[in-house]
């Protein structure tokens, strides 16, 4: 393949992978909010934070895109690995692999929207639970962010600005 | 290397990893995202059970109007609204139509794999309505008084409450599949005790048939589920039988298979001499913990003890099953018990206003209660 594809696929993995999963994080918990609610409308605020928490990682995918796009040269117009050589395959793949890891560590939305969605049941039996539920869900953003962290030492060292 | 070449390794590893996420991924969703509206709603339900002190407030109501009163912030205001006079008997019926409601409430919201079950769960209550107005017609006894309002057959109950002759029953009963069962009781092939045995038997293969059919934490579940009810039925009849010294031969016919217990220990348990050995044996099972629980009440003669001690074993099992798996049917069953307990409660309460019984004996009886 093209330097091109690999540029773009990581760019494309990055934000999609990460969006789609955090699409099925914030239904699942949505699900779950809805639920809550319709027994009690007092519910609504809680169940609001915990379905927001799947969220983040379609930000951290967002962020790569963009970081991918800029340091490949997409973002101002050109591209600085179009030629075949060994060392713009590799920069792509690179770069590939920064979108990969944060786009796969963004999967974590999903497990994420099922933690929360647990979380929103407990909170509806017991509102004195929602910190705890928060905390529960929010572990789950550690896999996430370790990937944006991973992406951005990988772009920085293996491609540079 | 060539370029080549590396890049067709990497090609092949993307699809090989991609396929595996998505497989992945898509089992988790599968798995879980059903769950997540119904058991949010039902722990959203769970956090409107009656606890011990609100039980005892409805304990001190001196009339059934300030019983009923009482109800009003509670989720069967819309059921005592529809009553025109209060006596245990218009109450009782106004709980029993909560609790059917509740039962299609779970057929409704819950994921269709598991759906159905709840639907069968309700059919025990089609069950217990049967035998109760078979018995019932055969003691010479109003049926009516023996009935809940409960079950996939209402209609159907009702019409054999009124029925004047057991063959009526039966041309009632036609379609169903207890009119077998009754055309044999009532050709006197089996008796009495073997007809409703025969009937939980068959209620409780289905149960465990469609049990069987689910897949994963779903079967373990709900097979845990049937396996307790058998258990308990079992170990409550070879232990009446115990305390009333019968032979193993009497009691055989009358255990209902599938339970958890193994047909060796089964086999012990209704051949040991007396209670007190069939306790012992029971040490080793799941049950020794209840067993020694109530074993002094039960050397006493009092089996209500040990079915009071075995339901509430019950209710534990299912509630650690939701904390293992909070997305899962075992949610709904928890609450499926935790609400007929509540029910259980409520109408022995209103049944003891109804008898002028002190508010102190009545929190004491319903104390009790599992």
């Amino acid at each position: 393949m093209d330097p091109i594809v690999y540029v773009a696929l990581g760019m494309v993995l990055a934000a999609g992978i990460a969006g789609v999963a955090s699409s099925f994080g914030v239904g699942i918990a949505g699900a779950a909010a809805a639920g809550a609610v319709a027994e009690d409308e007092k519910n609504f605020k809680n169940a609001l934070i915990l379905e927001g928490l799947p969220m983040t990682q379609s930000i951290y995918g967002l962020i790569t895109l963009f970081l991918i796009a800029m340091v490949s040269g997409i973002l101002a117009g050109g591209f600085r690995f179009a030629d075949a050589t060994q060392e713009n395959i590799i920069k792509s793949v690179i770069l590939l692999g920064a979108g990969l890891t944060v786009g796969l560590t963004g999967l974590s939305a999903i497990p994420q929207g099922i933690i929360a969605s647990a979380s929103i049941g407990a909170v509806a039996k017991n509102p004195k639970t929602f910190t705890q539920g928060v905390i529960f869900a929010a572990m789950a953003e550690t896999m996430a962010i370790f990937g944006l962290v991973g992406a951005l030492i990988l772009i920085v060292t293996g491609v540079g600005f | 290397m060539e370029v080549n070449t590396i890049t067709r390794i990497l090609d092949t590893t993307l699809v090989v990893v991609f396929t595996w996420i998505a497989y992945k991924t898509g089992s988790m969703i599968y798995k879980y995202t059903p769950y997540s509206y119904p058991n949010a709603r039902i722990r959203a339900m769970e956090a409107r059970l009656f606890t011990g002190q609100r039980f005892d407030e409805l304990a001190e109501s001196k009339t059934l109007n300030n019983f009923v009163m009482n109800l009003e912030d509670s989720d069967y205001k819309p059921y005592l609204d529809k009553l025109s006079i209060y006596t245990a008997e218009t109450i009782e019926g106004a709980f029993d139509e909560a609790l059917a409601d509740t039962y299609s409430l779970m057929f409704k919201i819950l994921p269709k794999r598991v759906s159905l079950f709840f639907r069968l769960l309700l059919e025990e209550w089609d069950v217990r309505n049967v035998v109760a107005i078979v018995k019932a017609k055969l003691y010479g006894e109003v049926a009516r008084d023996y009935i809940a309002e409960l079950g996939t057959m209402v209609d159907k109950i009702k019409a054999m409450a009124e029925a004047k002759t057991m063959e009526e029953i039966l041309v009632i009963l036609e379609g169903t599949e207890y009119e077998e069962t009754y055309h044999k009781l009532l050709l006197k092939e089996i008796t009495l005790e073997e007809f409703e045995t025969e009937l939980y038997r068959m209620h409780y293969a289905k149960l465990l048939r469609y049990a069987r059919s689910r897949k994963d934490e779903e079967r373990k579940i709900l097979e845990e589920f049937v396996k307790l009810k058998i258990d308990r039925i079992n170990l409550m009849t070879i232990l009446r039988a115990k305390l009333h010294k019968l032979e193993a031969d009497k009691i055989r016919p009358f255990l209902i298979p599938g339970g958890s217990l193994n047909q060796r220990t089964l086999n012990i348990l209704i051949h040991v001499e007396d209670l007190s050995m069939a306790l012992a044996e029971l040490d080793s099972t799941r049950y020794g913990e209840i067993a020694r629980e109530v074993r002094e009440e039960l050397e006493k003669g009092n089996l209500d003890a040990f079915n009071r001690a075995l339901e509430r074993f019950t209710r534990r099992k299912i509630k650690e099953l939701t904390r293992f798996y909070p997305l899962s049917v075992a949610v709904p069953l928890n609450y499926i018990l935790a609400k007929e307990s509540e029910i259980r409660k409520l109408k022995a309460i209103a049944k003891l206003i109804e008898d002028r019984i002190k508010p102190e004996d009545i929190k004491a009886i319903v104390g009790e209660l599992p």
